[in-house]
């Protein structure tokens, strides 16, 4: 595990720099550009010219600019990391992992669903910036950035917002995939879909959560009245545009019951969809006070996930499990796992030292806390 | 930390409105609910009339039947949206008619079998082959077929004697393709017995399938096909052998037909297809044309007992798999697609629109046009009801636009003909002109008096049931479901 975020000591910090977001850089790459933060390895003289300095030890020795001493937590920021700096130089946030495979950046906390399960628990006020920090993330991603998630709250809620980011996206970064989460309720406005479609990202897809086969318990879940209505709505406005779909289904105590007959809807519904993620409950968020309400373990839905499993791919449907541990995943449905969490928030238990599939699993959420399956065990 | 209470998006009673949707009681505690796409739910008679009459209250099956689209909240338009669109998934196929063109090249054959559906002719006898001119005519009407997939099938009496035919239209389809682009594909329906090396080399050069018949074992077999030497089954099956072991297991497939004496022995005949390593095998009924009526052709018994013998044959089958032996029930296959998918798998003998003319045609030997294989065999017997034309003076208009193929595939459509228009299994099953024709004397028959359509049901109710009490069934009925 990773720790994203920590708190620095500045040095030379007179003036706030100018700039909050910065990539981290090795001395000698452009000392031009504004925006790069040089990286000064131990015992070396910095190359004068950057607007930032990032070193991991006190020394004496003056830097050219101002500097960021990076604490223990933070001595993994390496060339091509992308982080975020507050104005006083005392904090520091990576924002962009250049050797990690998923990364995300959050575009809102507002949202319309009001998800039972939330791991991001919306907040209404206004957070506008946060796209346009995501503009400045975007504009320096390292060359050879493969993947990039847009996350939320919901970020189609501001829709030129959303549109124009995805437009910067495909002038600076035409080559990146993009994996957009959205609750999918805009997309039933043919004409939102129509922009969404039109800025002509090569490849882009959107995972929508769809939680139930019909709208009494989808609804109650999201805690929206007819959200499951335009959510499918918007799934059929954009696969008609030919858009990239993935559902993105989290198993909890109310989805359990549903999940076979949600697998035959989407067999029968949906079955352009590029890909089913049958995800793992992350016990953060809502779901820490709603715990009683969606708490399942995992080990008590296994017939049902295998059902699901096999309506869905022996419909041709791509199919994964997302953010389940091996040891309590039924052993067929093993090829559809997938190692999904996050490195910064992955970690293993004092019982995982011992499992024989170990480095294939993905362990548990460091954000579940206690909450996980009562029978996790080592696979011999 | 609950803004909407879960009784907040449930259904109050009388809250819901019918979408179209037929019934049928499968038991006395079951019955099956069905919706225009042939999606399908299970509840109690108890259930269905509280769903009917508004007064349900159990959400469990409330839920159930707003998800198969068979209920909706007035006001609702994504159900009929997503219905619309399965539909028309499943209509897709009719803008590419006539997909498969049978061509059969002779009628003389060297096997005498007691239930022959064609008048067999003595080998010798070269006026019952077709000529190269009728061939090149038939394959030009052939190619006017929208359909992007063209499947020939040669037939006879016993294509293989006139070899030197097959070879000439395989080579001129090729040919004509060269400008048509169709996905082109070659099929020999023949008992093997005149199977040899240059036949076999012809095969592999051009992907031909070959579909031959096995009735089962050995004393069956050779009861039911007659040959000088009463050798059909060893050659049948020295011929699939030699099939699987030069093209490939999947390059051949055989077919059964059921007589009296087959009723007895179904899980003998599936074996016998597990041993050649075939993995399908077609439960067919025997049909009521040809020698097949006459009273040693095979056909005295009725659509009970070849229900009783589908069931067993079937859980034979069944058992076969969780040994491990991959095996498949083509017919249960067929409805398996129809129940769960919203493909339709284009059987010409269960589609509505009937599958005559659209789904196939038929040149015979002598040019003429049939709309079906059967549509052939009334006609050896003296009725030309489906009759199209002839190759050498009908134009593709002509056939297509006929009365005698539009009327009947008009009239016999199961969506509008009595009872078939109230029937829960309406989408699974189909319309057969041509059997009703021939049993009724009208293109629709009365369906309570119908042996189509007493087998069909109890083909249906019996998967169903299945389907229902055993999940591993309804497990191997999504794979077949995809496999035809």
């Amino acid at each position: 595990m990773l720790k994203l975020t920590g708190r620095t000591e500045t040095t030379g910090f007179a003036s706030p720099v100018t700039d909050d977001v910065w990539r981290a850089c090795a001395p000698g790459e452009s000392a031009a550009a504004g925006t790069l933060a040089c990286l000064v390895p131990a015992g070396e003289r910095p190359t004068a010219g950057y607007g930032l300095y990032l070193i991991r030890e006190a020394r004496a020795p003056a830097l050219p600019g101002p500097a960021i001493l990076l604490g223990p937590d933070l001595a993994h920021i390496e060339s091509g990391d992308i982080i975020h700096v507050a104005a006083d130089g005392r904090r520091v946030t990576v924002l962009w992992k250049n050797s990690a495979l998923h990364n995300g950046l959050l575009l809102t906390e507002q949202c319309d669903n009001y998800c039972l399960m939330c791991s991001q628990p919306p907040k209404d006020r206004d957070d506008s910036w946060l796209f346009h920090r995501a503009r400045r993330v975007i504009s320096l991603l390292p060359e050879g950035a493969r993947s990039l998630s847009l996350t939320g709250g919901e970020p189609t809620l501001r829709a030129d917002a959303l549109i124009g980011l995805l437009e910067h996206c495909q002038q600076v970064a035409p080559r990146l995939s993009l994996h957009l989460l959205s609750n999918g309720r805009r997309f039933a406005d043919p004409e939102f879909t129509r922009r969404y479609a039109a800025v002509g990202i090569a490849d882009i897809m959107v995972g929508i959560p769809v939680y139930a086969p019909e709208p009494g318990l989808h609804d109650f879940i999201v805690q929206a009245l007819g959200a499951f209505d335009e959510t499918i709505h918007g799934i059929l406005n954009l696969a008609s545009l030919g858009q990239s779909v993935e559902i993105r289904v989290v198993i909890q105590r109310h989805t359990v019951p549903a999940l076979v007959g949600l697998a035959t809807f989407i067999a029968r519904n949906l079955p352009f969809v590029g890909q089913v993620a049958l995800m793992g409950l992350e016990m953060t968020g809502l779901a820490r006070p709603n715990s009683a309400l969606v708490w399942a373990d995992p080990v008590d839905y296994q017939r049902e996930l295998v059902e699901a499993v096999d309506i869905l791919t022996t419909a041709g449907i791509s199919t994964r499990i997302y953010n389940h541990q091996l040891c309590v995943l039924d052993r067929t449905l093993w090829p559809y796992a997938v190692r999904s969490i996050s490195d910064w928030k992955n970690d293993y238990l004092e019982i995982c030292q011992s499992c024989s599939v170990r480095d294939a699993c993905g362990g548990v959420f460091t954000t579940s806390g206690n909450r996980l399956s009562q029978h996790l065990r080592p696979v011999r | 930390m609950i803004k909407l209470e879960r009784a907040s998006t449930t259904l109050a009673p009388y809250g819901w409105q019918l979408l179209p949707m037929r019934f049928h009681h499968l038991d006395a505690d079951s019955a099956i609910l069905t919706n225009m796409v042939g999606e399908h739910v299970f509840v109690t008679p108890d259930e269905l009339v509280a769903v009917v009459d508004g007064s349900c209250v159990d959400q469990e099956v409330l839920a159930r039947l707003r998800a198969a689209h068979l209920i909706q909240i007035p006001g609702e338009t994504l159900p009929a949206e997503l219905l619309a669109i399965k539909l028309r998934t499943k209509m897709r196929g009719l803008s590419d008619s006539t997909a498969l063109h049978i061509f059969v090249v002779t009628l003389r054959c060297e096997h005498t079998c007691r239930y022959c559906q064609v008048s067999r002719q003595s080998s010798a006898k070269s006026e019952f082959d077709m000529t190269e001119e009728t061939a090149r005519r038939a394959l030009e009407l052939a190619f006017r077929s929208p359909s992007p997939r063209l499947k020939i099938e040669f037939q006879g009496g016993e294509p293989l004697l006139n070899f030197p035919l097959v070879r000439w239209i395989t080579d001129e389809a090729k040919r004509m393709n060269s400008s048509h682009g169709k996905d082109l594909a070659f099929v020999i329906a023949t008992n093997l017995a005149l199977l040899d090396d240059e036949i076999l080399d012809f095969c592999a050069d051009e992907g031909v399938h070959i579909s031959t018949s096995l009735d089962g074992p050995q004393e069956l077999h050779n009861g039911n096909r007659r040959r000088p030497g009463q050798d059909s089954w060893q050659q049948a099956v020295a011929g699939i052998r030699r099939v699987q072991d030069r093209l490939g297991q999947d390059r051949v497939s055989a077919l059964m037909t059921t007589t009296e004496a087959s009723l007895a022995q179904a899980s003998e005949i599936i074996d016998s297809y597990a041993e050649l390593g075939l993995r399908g095998v077609f439960l067919r009924p025997i049909s009521p044309y040809g020698f097949a009526l006459r009273g040693r052709g095979g056909a005295n018994y009725d659509v009970s007992r070849w229900l009783d013998f589908y069931a067993t044959g079937l859980g034979r089958i069944v058992e076969l798999n969780r040994q491990g032996v991959p095996m498949v029930e083509i017919y249960a296959s067929i409805i398996a697609k129809k129940m769960l998918t919203n493909t339709d798998p284009g059987y010409v003998d269960l589609a509505s629109p009937a599958g005559i003319g659209i789904g196939a045609l038929v040149y015979n030997y002598d040019g003429g046009i049939y709309a079906s294989d059967e549509g052939r065999m009334l006609a050896e017997m003296g009725d030309h009801t489906f009759k199209l034309g002839n190759v050498h003076d009908a134009s593709y208009a002509d056939v297509m636009l006929s009365d005698g193929l539009l009327n009947p595939l008009m009239e016999s459509l199961a969506l509008s003909a009595p009872m078939c228009a109230t029937c829960a299994f309406e989408t699974y099953c189909g319309a057969d002109p041509v059997f009703h024709h021939a049993t009724a004397g009208d293109f629709i028959g009365h369906k309570a008096l119908s042996a189509f359509c007493q087998r069909n049901m109890g083909v249906f109710t019996l998967l169903l049931r299945m389907m229902r009490d055993d999940p591993y069934f309804r497990k191997l009925m999504r794979r077949w479901a995809q496999s035809c």
